[in-house]
């Protein structure tokens, strides 16, 4: 075999000469490149002369041979011609498998490889390397023997009586309906009974209708620790954080299956509703009267927060999205069956909520239902709907192109499929009406297979305007199907993808199939949701479908020719949080650590933590108790490796009198005093159960009644969005402090003099744990728009002044601003480069629970939970403006970074 | 695998005096521009070769044999171009700044009767690409005040501009103070030493 590389000038032939071949030849060819033509002297001279022509032919000379030679060493540069396909479709395996690279450069890959003599690979062919993979080796050889003669004994034996044997079986065949699958009422469901050669795999966990195709291009959930008990993607195996950021932003669309979202039936009278949902905490009552009427006629959706009634208080569940099934048309046999039997109409709801919150959501909606009269029916229908999530610009687009409606005749046609189909253009779903729901019934996308691009109908503009304003989907108002049991099953009784494959052949090439009596209507229901925060961002596509219909709609979804190029783009997990925190808004279950889900998600993140922390070497991780504070503090505040509200709220009631609660009205002396307080209780534990989610409507309630009244409960917290002010980037765990109080107690009197005998030099005033009393202010003179206004006093440069005018201007402008010199002395001389210190142990009000460098912001942005007491107590003695500044400090570090935060 | 670095420099060389005209045994004193002054050709008899000597007797004197080792192994001419006297070198990136101050030294072109002259580095860079654009936008900007002076114009700010070294001033415009707190920014700076 010869030599992958000759050494160079190694190989010569009897004349001493390069033997001519491929490699030589193209090493010339790379010299002859990239030598640059020149020219003498004389081109530059005239008779021996400077002159002007010549120079100006000497410098237009040298400019082309420049430029031919770039472009030459650009052309002869060693690209390989698997370096040419988009990044996305890379493969390692592309270098020595021709059959890798696309089909268009497959000719020429495959001259490289002659050229460069690579070795082709085939797996398949590939002798076995280990012990383990030669027995498996010898052991199929043996099996495909061993079937090869079980097969021919067959043959042989069919020879003979074939015929009867036919015959025989054709009769005792015996065709059987699939059972129906059971819903019970009242009570759990099963997961859908696993393909029998996977069923293995599914004992601890549900596969997600996609999970095959999820498998190979994400990274899952580990096998042995299911998230609420499915396989979930957890992010995709390519690179894709900046990818999803333009993707839900800029161009192109960001698809979730969400079929782990779990769904919960509830049927029964309007009123028993009501009363139930009431009692979840949908207590608002705009909900309930006129203003609710669009909700409960079933055009519109909720989504909020429910929670249960727990000892005297109220607790968080989680989030949940209620739709209403809209009543049947009154028809005259109807108002007949009414008159004989007064009956109220039943109707039906549907809840969606977050598979971590669904146990403790469905027990309580049991203990609900059973208390009603006439009792209310609750049905699970996790693995009966599934469904798709889309963000971003095309996802309107993209569901225009797959679901398209079942029926199309014009009298045959639903209202909201023609609603839905007039959205061509819309490039932002949360320009719909608020909350809009639009449910028919779609064919199956696998018909109209591949999916083309949608074509925008011109001067559309106007008919989507008046469709979005007017937005009429409330005539004809139909129950939806995707309520209806019947309807889920038909759904689910789709034709085999193998006899879709058949009638296509059968067709003319191109041809989409048409739709025969096998195709059953797929009941669909699209939720419009806008972003919790601003109105800029994209809002989310929510598709609900039988569960056995996610799979066909995504694979044909993933196959969408996006308008602005490329397919959408698999999410995971990581996304979808990635999302949420671009636009600000907090990701359940990880941002919400009062409640019970969020409080598991707080400790598995813990146990992780903890283990990877375990992992590493003594010597390379971070030794908690010997991190410098500054000012004398040695060691982390409570847990390094956990948002630690135990910690906090321990702290909280170790500062304040036993018998008070977390009450905020206390007047300085009285807050002076217990400071001194020894430690007075324990923190509670779980901490679960003692912190509290406070809304942010009940914050700002809290904000404006004022000192006297507003008491906020026990262990009260507070989800805050956090963005830094200068710069920083909080990690996970960070900690959340305010300023200290300003001019705060000078210590001395009594306190510690050791601290005093160790810093006799510096003649700062400090209060008692050793920290500057004027910490606040160093802090607050970090804020760029401070009270010096440094920015305001240089003038802007006019626009379209010439160069002495600006130069003049610029000069008076450096000579106005004043810099002090010599530079004042920062406020803490002693350490950390002049950076203020971090604020004592009893300014800690929280932690960062999410937290990175945001690309939407451009900036270090975070989302934490601080405690509600704290905030309201700061908020109320400095102001509001000064009152959101607060200190971030990650887990392990020294220094802290000035953020201001906002109630989200 | 270890990837040998390298900087391009690209350096001009300036004459001072008129060339010696051969045609005219008594120079006549005729106005020349200066444009032209600054950017005399090189004679021809010039190789890259000789040059690339001098440079490297010139580390020798200036760092001795140590210097000259450090330099010798990859230094380089790539390109060289004496109607416009503008030579590009290739230098071992560890060590350029030897080079450089060994240009900064030499006096004279490198030949018998040598005219004075300056070596001038005007750019250093890590590619190849980037030191041939820089000549290109140089050679350009040299073609324009050339086509200024053949109108009669003066060329003084073009010119200007060449000398001035720095690429990127003229692009930018005149540095306004923004937010940009001068204060906090050091301040940042001490605490992330």
């Amino acid at each position: 075999m010869v030599k992958r590389k000759d050494p160079p000038g190694g190989a010569k032939d009897s004349h001493g000469r390069q033997p001519d071949n491929t490699r030589t030849t193209k090493r010339a060819k790379v010299q002859a490149a990239r030598t640059i033509r020149t020219q003498p002297s004389d081109a530059a001279l005239e008779d021996g002369k400077l002159d002007l022509n010549r120079f100006l032919n000497a410098r237009e000379f040298e400019i082309k041979s420049l430029e031919r030679s770039m472009n030459k060493c650009k052309a002869v540069n060693a690209t390989r011609v698997f370096q040419m396909v988009p990044r996305a479709m890379r493969r390692r395996t592309a270098s020595h498998n021709v059959k890798r690279v696309p089909k268009r450069l497959r000719a020429q890959a495959r001259k490289e490889m002659l050229e460069d003599n690579t070795p082709t690979v085939e797996s398949r062919k590939r002798k076995p390397r280990t012990t383990r993979a030669r027995i498996r080796a010898e052991t199929m050889r043996k099996l495909r023997y061993l079937a090869e003669k079980k097969r021919k004994r067959k043959a042989k034996k069919a020879g003979d009586g074939a015929v009867e044997e036919v015959q025989r079986r054709g009769s005792a065949v015996v065709t059987t309906r699939p059972p129906r699958p059971k819903i019970r009422r009242n009570m759990l469901n099963e997961p859908p009974k696993a393909d029998s050669k996977y069923r293995k795999r599914q004992i601890n966990k549900t596969w997600l209708p996609t999970h095959l195709w999820h498998a190979k291009r994400a990274t899952m959930t580990r096998p042995s620790s299911p998230l609420w008990r499915f396989a979930i993607p957890l992010t995709s195996t390519a690179k894709c954080y900046r990818p999803t950021h333009r993707a839900s932003g800029q161009k192109g669309v960001v698809a979730w299956d969400t079929s782990y979202m779990s769904t919960i039936g509830v049927y029964g009278t309007a009123d028993c509703l009501e009363r139930a949902l009431r009692y979840l905490g949908l207590v608002q009552e705009g909900l309930w009267n006129t203003r609710g009427r669009k909700w409960r006629a079933g055009v519109r959706k909720w989504t909020g927060t429910v929670s249960r009634q727990q000892k005297g208080s109220r607790r968080d569940i989680g989030p949940a999205t209620i739709v209403w099934n809209p009543q049947p048309p009154a028809t005259t046999s109807d108002e007949m069956e009414t008159s004989e039997k007064p009956k109220k109409p039943r109707r039906q709801i549907l809840i969606r909520t977050h598979p971590s919150c669904f146990l403790e959501l469905f027990e309580e909606l049991l203990k609900v239902a059973k208390g009603q009269k006439p009792q209310l029916h609750v049905e699970d229908l996790r693995f009966e709907v599934g469904s798709i999530e889309l963000v971003g610009p095309a996802s309107t687009e993209t569901l225009l192109g797959i679901l398209e409606p079942f029926h199309e005749s014009p009298e045959a046609a639903e209202r909201h499929a023609n609603v839905f189909r007039s959205l061509a253009g819309v490039a932002n779903p949360a320009s719909l009406p608020k909350d809009a729901i639009l449910a028919f019934s779609a064919r199956d996308p696998r018909l109209s297979y591949p999916p083309k691009r949608v074509q925008i109908p011109s001067g559309g503009e106007q008919t989507i305007l008046k469709t979005l304003t007017d937005w009429p989907v409330e005539e004809n108002l139909k129950p939806y199907d995707i309520f209806d049991r019947e309807s889920r099953y038909q759904a689910s009784r789709m034709p085999s993808q193998k006899s879709l494959n058949r009638r296509k052949g059968a067709n003319a090439p191109g041809e989409p199939i048409k739709v025969t009596a096998a195709d059953p209507p797929i009941p669909v229901m699209l939720l419009a949701s806008r972003p919790g925060t601003d109105g800029q961002a994209q809002g989310t596509w929510t598709l609900l479908a039988p569960w056995k219909c996610i799979q066909p709609i995504w694979y044909c979804l993933m196959q969408y020719p996006v308008s602005t190029g490329g397919n959408p783009r698999l999410g995971g997990l990581e996304e979808q949080r990635q999302i949420a925190f671009e636009h600000g808004t907090p990701w359940f279950p990880g941002d919400f650590p009062a409640t019970t889900a969020g409080m598991n998600w707080e400790l598995e993140e813990r146990a992780k933590r903890r283990r990877d922390w375990d992992r590493r070497p003594k010597s390379k991780r971070l030794e908690w108790k010997s991190l410098d504070l500054g000012a004398g503090r040695k060691g982390e505040i409570g847990d390094g490796l956990a948002c630690d509200f135990e910690y906090l709220f321990g702290v909280s009631a170790r500062t304040r009198t036993q018998g008070k609660p977390d009450a905020v009205s206390i007047p300085d002396a009285v807050a002076e005093a217990m400071v001194v307080d020894p430690p007075a209780e324990q923190p509670q534990s779980p901490v679960g159960m003692t912190i509290r989610q406070v809304t942010k409507t009940e914050f700002s309630a809290l904000m404006k009644s004022g000192s006297g009244e507003g008491v906020v409960p026990e262990g009260g917290i507070v989800a805050v969005g956090l963005e830094f002010v200068t710069r920083g980037v909080a990690k996970p765990c960070a900690r959340i402090y305010r300023l200290p109080r300003k001019g705060g107690k000078v210590g001395g009197a009594v306190g510690v003099p050791s601290t005093q005998a160790e810093v006799p030099a510096t003649p700062e005033a400090r209060t008692r744990d050793g920290l500057p009393v004027d910490l606040s202010e160093q802090w607050l003179s970090k804020a760029p728009n401070g009270d010096k206004k440094k920015g305001a006093a240089v003038p802007k440069m006019p626009v379209g002044v010439d160069m002495e005018t600006r130069k003049k201007i610029l000069a008076g402008s450096l000579l106005a601003v004043e810099v002090p010199y010599p530079k004042p002395a920062a406020g803490n001389q002693t350490d950390f480069g002049g950076h203020p210190l971090c604020p004592g142990e009893e300014d800690l009000i929280g932690f960062v629970t999410t937290g990175a460098f945001s690309l939407s912001e451009g900036r270090g942005t975070a989302i934490g939970s601080i405690s509600a007491g704290r905030a309201l107590e700061t908020l109320r003695e400095t102001g509001p403006r000064e009152g959101k500044f607060c200190v971030v400090r990650n887990a392990g570090e020294s220094i802290g970074w000035l953020a201001r935060w906002e109630v989200v | 695998m270890v990837r040998l670095k390298d900087r391009y420099l690209l350096v001009n060389i300036l004459y001072t005096d008129l060339p010696p005209s051969t045609s005219t045994p008594v120079p006549v004193p005729v106005p020349v521009s200066d444009l032209l002054l600054y950017n005399q050709p090189t004679n021809s008899d010039l190789k890259p070769q000789t040059l690339l000597k001098d440079v490297r007797n010139e580390v020798t004197s200036l760092f001795g044999d140590c210097g000259a080792g450090k330099v010798n192994h990859n230094l380089q001419v790539k390109y060289f171009s004496p109607a416009t006297s503008t030579f590009i070198l290739r230098v071992s990136r560890d060590h350029y700044r030897l080079v450089w101050a060994a240009l900064s030294f030499m006096q004279s072109c490198p030949m018998k009767n040598g005219r004075p002259c300056i070596y001038r580095v005007v750019r250093v860079s890590g590619t190849m690409r980037k030191v041939e654009k820089e000549t290109i936008r140089r050679a350009r900007l040299l073609v324009l005040a050339a086509k200024e002076e053949l109108k009669g114009k003066s060329s003084s700010v073009s010119l200007g501009d060449l000398l001035r070294g720095d690429n990127n001033n003229q692009q930018r415009t005149l540095p306004i103070l923004g937010d940009q707190d001068v204060d906090s920014a050091s301040e940042d700076d001490m605490v992330e030493g």
